[in-house]
């Protein structure tokens, strides 16, 4: 499995691959390979989705992702 | 003289529209989805119970093996109904979430998903002491149904269709299964012949041919899981097109970019959306689920790595996960590697055909438990830098947690091998695979399904947890 944190200055839930899964500044593991992620609403937020390839990732070395309020 | 004349030409006249008329009997056709929201209401998404339900999430996967595999999974169960979970006013069978079935077990995980704790009454009469084989013998003899088999679209697994609709499922749907509004949720397993990959009787499932599952029989679903290769011919589906709104999930869309990535998950959505090709592949034909996976883990496996699992899992709403796996696998008694001269073409078919069911079974098995050790270690790894942390600096800084937090995850494995009684092993090891097993012999795989189930050591573990 990889892990995946995404960061964002409150607790939001996080919207993978299309699908509500998990909250913003925890870890979430997830399978190898290429994924979408965006945030529930509202859309207060920026860019409006991050497309990426996870892979060699570790519990405590987790791919980072950012989203910025706007 | 006249009368004479008429008998003459009304009798063959009246035979051969009988004919042409059974001549066009037809399977029953699985029916097209007139929206995309059809088939909600079966998929695990519309199963879920309220948050805290889900604290304990039990699965059970139920192998095939005919009436052996289906009275194996029985004694489970039966066991789980009789397991009080210590603390709580239930037992760990109220606590079953779902179940996975292929081939024979899916007698057994149907019945029970359809019908509650009624199995216990009434199953043993119903489908275990039966003689299933001989009923379909006799049906297949009936000369009425000669004629229906003369039909290209009618063959003898709809005979058997019919027969589990009337005599075991009671024209169950799976609009029936979804109206129950409560867990198990049931995953019928069976095999997609032209990919060889498997194929679940599910609501997601059933969106990519474009069909409506809530009106498919259940009979149909478990004569397509246990469509034995020879004896029985496949469960055919039509493929619709789309309903006007459809559309490629994300998720399959990432998945068919990770060809180089991450082949499983790669597969998986190219099996799945290859049936947006509906010139191509106009229909499906459904095979025994075992040659695909004989132990119906794999649904569990993808549901763990990508679907309804993983997300309660990151959704911190699961904090024990067991894995029941109840494997019927037998050693049937063979003369094979007696002969010098190699076998005949049938045995080898057959042979062929058969193999590859329980090859994998044990590899899978490995698998799951891998992807449960892989998240107690991540959990430990976190655990213990935290501490190395809080022990060698001091500005508290906290590493950031992961979802789900710390659960306990189990997989009860449970098959002959694991019987202590060498004698009891061997004989169990060496039941056929068959729709017809003696009175005495059913209640032996109940009681050894018992037995195993309460004496496995991650099950005492997982019992422990609730002291």
């Amino acid at each position: 499995m990889e892990y995946l944190l995404v960061k964002f200055r409150e607790a939001r839930g996080v919207i993978i691959d299309g699908i509500s899964e998990g909250m913003t500044n925890e870890v979430l593991e997830l399978e190898t390979g290429t994924h979408s992620v965006t945030l529930e609403a509202p859309p207060d937020f920026t860019p409006e989705l991050h497309e990426f390839l996870l892979r060699k990732t570790s519990v405590i070395s987790p791919k980072v992702i950012s989203f910025e309020k706007v | 003289m006249k009368k004479y004349r008429l008998n003459k030409y009304l009798y063959p006249a009246l035979i051969i529209t009988l004919f042409f008329l059974c001549s066009c009997a037809h399977y029953q056709k699985n029916l097209p989805q007139t929206d995309i929201h059809q088939n909600e209401p079966y998929t695990f998404d519309a199963f879920n119970q309220p948050r805290d339900a889900d604290e304990t999430f039990v699965i059970l996967t139920f192998s095939g093996g005919g009436t052996r595999a289906a009275a194996f999974s029985y004694g489970v169960l039966e066991e789980m109904k009789n397991t009080q979970l210590p603390g709580l006013n239930k037992t760990i069978l109220d606590e079953a979430d779902i179940i996975s079935t292929v081939s024979g077990g899916s007698f057994t995980g149907a019945y029970y998903a359809l019908f509650g704790p009624r199995i216990f009454t009434d199953f043993k009469e119903k489908f275990l002491y039966r003689n299933i084989q001989k009923e379909l013998a006799l049906s297949l003899m009936n000369p009425a149904n000669w004629l229906r088999l003369s039909s290209p679209y009618f063959s003898r697994i709809d005979l058997a269709a019919e027969l589990y609709d009337t005599t075991i499922f009671e024209a169950g749907t799976f609009k029936s299964l979804a109206d129950r509004k409560k867990r198990p949720f049931l995953i019928i397993n069976a095999t997609s012949l032209y990919q060889g990959s498997r194929f679940e009787f599910t609501g997601e499932q059933f969106n990519y041919i474009g069909s409506d599952i809530l009106s498919y029989p259940i009979a149909r679903a478990v004569a397509a899981s246990s469509a034995f290769p020879f004896l029985l011919s496949p469960i055919s589906l039509i493929n619709y097109p789309y309903p006007d709104e459809y559309k490629m999930t994300d998720a399959d869309k990432m998945a068919l970019k990770d060809y180089w990535n991450n082949k499983s998950r790669y597969y998986n959505a190219f099996n799945n959306t290859m049936y947006a090709d509906k010139k191509g592949h106009s229909y499906l034909h459904l095979m025994d689920g075992g040659l695909a996976d004989n132990i119906g883990l794999r649904a569990v496996n993808d549901l763990y790595l990508r679907g309804g699992i993983r997300k309660k899992i990151n959704s911190g709403e699961i904090k024990r996960l067991l894995v029941i796996v109840v494997n019927a696998k037998n050693e049937p008694q063979e003369t094979l590697d007696k002969n010098e001269s190699p076998p005949g073409l049938s045995t080898v078919a057959l042979k062929t055909a058969t193999v590859s069911m329980d090859n994998y079974s044990f590899e899978t098995v490995e698998s799951i438990k891998k992807l449960f050790a892989d998240r107690i270690e991540a959990q430990m790894n976190l655990d213990g830098c935290q501490q190395k942390l809080d022990e060698h600096c001091k500005d508290g800084y906290k590493l950031p947690a992961l979802a789900g937090g710390k659960m306990k995850l189990y997989v009860v494995d449970i098959s002959f091998d694991n019987l202590p009684d060498n004698d009891e092993k061997n004989f169990l090891k060496h039941l056929p695979t068959t729709f017809h097993l003696e009175k005495n012999e059913v209640e032996r795989l109940i009681s050894a399904g018992r037995l195993l189930f309460k004496g496995h050591p991650e099950f005492k573990a997982f019992m422990d947890e609730f002291k």
